[in-house]
């Protein structure tokens, strides 16, 4: 009663889902670098290349709940099922905030710049793009270790974004620098948002290789730490 | 729950070969007893099989089977053919009794009382558990007689009329066949003759129901009926079910053992348990990795 089929369909599904992360990951490097090196062209293709992210994200999610209807999976195949829909939507967001940052890029093109806020968006850019990647490797790997260092990398970014809030103030007393401002406080957003849902996607990691579910960081208690966790 | 020494109830009694009680009703007979509860639930365990291997002959059929069944709960035994599943569910009623050859090793505690004490009868046994097998076999009588042929012989003194109704209404069959309780048994469908079944093992009021696939000749909307059945039964009845259908024992099971097939190096085939947790357990989580293999279809 082996079934070949099912599960040469689960890791058809698995390796979509990781080939969309290499994407998302890619997209985030490339908004950040169009906005860092004013690079126009690259914005573009960050966002003509989101339709790709988009169907991937269809296509993975609509096989997802057929095999869950035609196959009804259990154990690990229900556990994996279950990540792979929640890390799907994870990735589709990264892909939509790497769109949100080629977008402000664009918009920013004429604006004066700060060279300091710029370094520190670049530095979370080198942070959030890694912990894609990262994420990715531990979906992949059935690794729990890298799973658990998400979180850590994660904190960086936690604090150049708040940081980021006293820089744009600085810059209040001339109009034209406080409007590239304000709009570079969301990019760091979308990447601090990028980070969290890299950290989501170890905890679905988290939740394939142990049956539990558990969340890495709380915000409403942000003092558990990620090996309480673990 | 009780502890050692309490008499036991005579009506367990009698010999075996002979049928006939060896202590009059009413009488006292002190015969060890231990009822007991999870420890974590307090739910009482109405079997605690321990350590059972079954032999029919020099076949060990299973070997070292250790199982608590929970009262008003739904055990379901799954696992491949040959791994010993429906002989664990004879066992439990001393169905193999009939078998000639066949013995057990270990014990199975019937509320505290050891199923296989000589002195315990097995008519009195399968009274009080109940099976539904397979194929549904109801008696080539009338609906009425399938009802009350228990009964009857088992000496009820009460309304039957009133106990018709009430085990037809209990297998939820009663409205499909009020009108033709005199008519054929074997002309109803081959669900609504399972409900009779059911019906018939319920009207002598008995306190566990074993099922041996008992939705394996049915199609999906009777499955479904039976399967609604059960949840309403367990309120009154402890149920037992072996299936071959994992996602039945999902749906309808608290809690699930999985029994797999051990071949020795002569080739020899034992059935075993793996694992035995919660339903859910057993299909999200299973410890077992040969669990997690047959669940999930990677065991051939």
């Amino acid at each position: 009663m082996a079934r070949v089929h099912f599960h040469e369909e689960l890791e058809a599904l698995e390796l979509d889902m990781l080939g969309m992360g290499e994407l998302v990951e890619r997209a985030v490097g490339r908004s950040v670098s169009a906005l860092v090196h004013h690079d126009d062209e690259l914005s573009k293709e960050v966002v003509d290349g989101d339709d790709e992210v988009d169907n991937m994200y269809l296509s993975v999610e609509e096989r997802t709940l057929h095999v869950l209807a035609l196959q009804t999976p259990v154990a690990t195949d229900l556990r994996l099922l279950s990540a792979i829909l929640h890390t799907n939507l994870h990735l589709e967001r990264i892909g939509d905030m790497a769109v949100n940052i080629a977008k402000i890029a664009h918009s920013v093109l004429d604006l004066p710049s700060s060279q300091t806020i710029m370094s520190h968006l670049q530095e979370m850019g080198d942070i959030v793009r890694p912990m894609v990647r990262t994420s990715m490797e531990a979906f992949g790997r059935r690794d729990l270790e890298l799973c658990l260092r998400l979180h850590e990398m994660d904190d960086p970014v936690d604090r150049l974004n708040l940081g980021m809030y006293k820089e744009v103030a600085a810059l209040a007393e001339d109009a034209p620098s406080l409007n590239w401002g304000l709009r570079m406080l969301l990019v760091a957003r979308q990447l601090e948002r990028v980070g969290d849902h890299a950290v989501d996607i170890g905890e679905q990691v988290g939740f394939l290789l142990t049956g539990e579910f558990r969340e890495f960081t709380d915000a409403s208690h942000p003092a558990r730490s990620a090996h309480d966790a673990g | 729950m009780n502890e050692g020494g309490e008499e036991m109830d005579v009506r367990m009694i009698g010999d075996a070969a002979t049928a006939e009680p060896v202590v009059a009703a009413g009488g006292a007979l002190r015969v060890e007893r231990h009822e007991r509860a999870d420890p974590d639930t307090a739910i009482q365990v109405v079997f605690d099989v321990r350590g059972l291997s079954v032999y029919y002959g020099d076949f060990r059929a299973i070997s070292d089977v250790t199982l608590p069944v929970y009262r008003h709960r739904i055990t379901a035994l799954i696992g491949p053919s040959g791994c010993g599943k429906t002989t664990v569910l004879r066992c439990l009623n001393r169905m193999n009794d009939l078998i000639e050859g066949a013995r057990i090793e270990g014990t199975i505690l019937y509320h505290g009382v050891d199923l296989y004490d000589p002195r315990v009868d097995p008519v009195e046994v399968r009274r009080r558990i109940g099976m539904v097998f397979q194929k549904p076999n109801p008696f080539p009588k009338s609906i009425y007689e399938n009802i009350v042929f228990g009964p009857k012989i088992s000496g009820y003194k009460g309304d039957m009329d009133e106990l018709v109704e009430r085990s037809l209404r209990r297998a939820a069959l009663w409205d499909e066949v009020k009108d033709k309780l005199k008519q054929s048994a074997m002309a109803l469908s081959g669900g609504q003759q399972q409900r009779l079944c059911i019906a018939r093992a319920v009207a002598v009021q008995p306190d566990v129901i074993l099922m041996d696939e008992p939705c394996s000749s049915l199609d999906p909307i009777a499955t479904s009926r039976i399967e609604d059945l059960m949840q309403e039964l367990v309120e009154d009845y402890t149920i037992v079910i072996v299936t071959h259908n994992m996602q039945q024992a999902a749906r309808v099971s608290d809690r699930t053992a999985f029994f797999t097939v051990d071949v020795d190096d002569e080739g020899h085939r034992t059935g075993t348990v793996v694992e035995y947790d919660q339903t859910e357990v057993i299909f999200t989580n299973p410890r077992e990795r040969r669990t997690e293999d047959y669940v999930t279809g990677r065991f051939g």
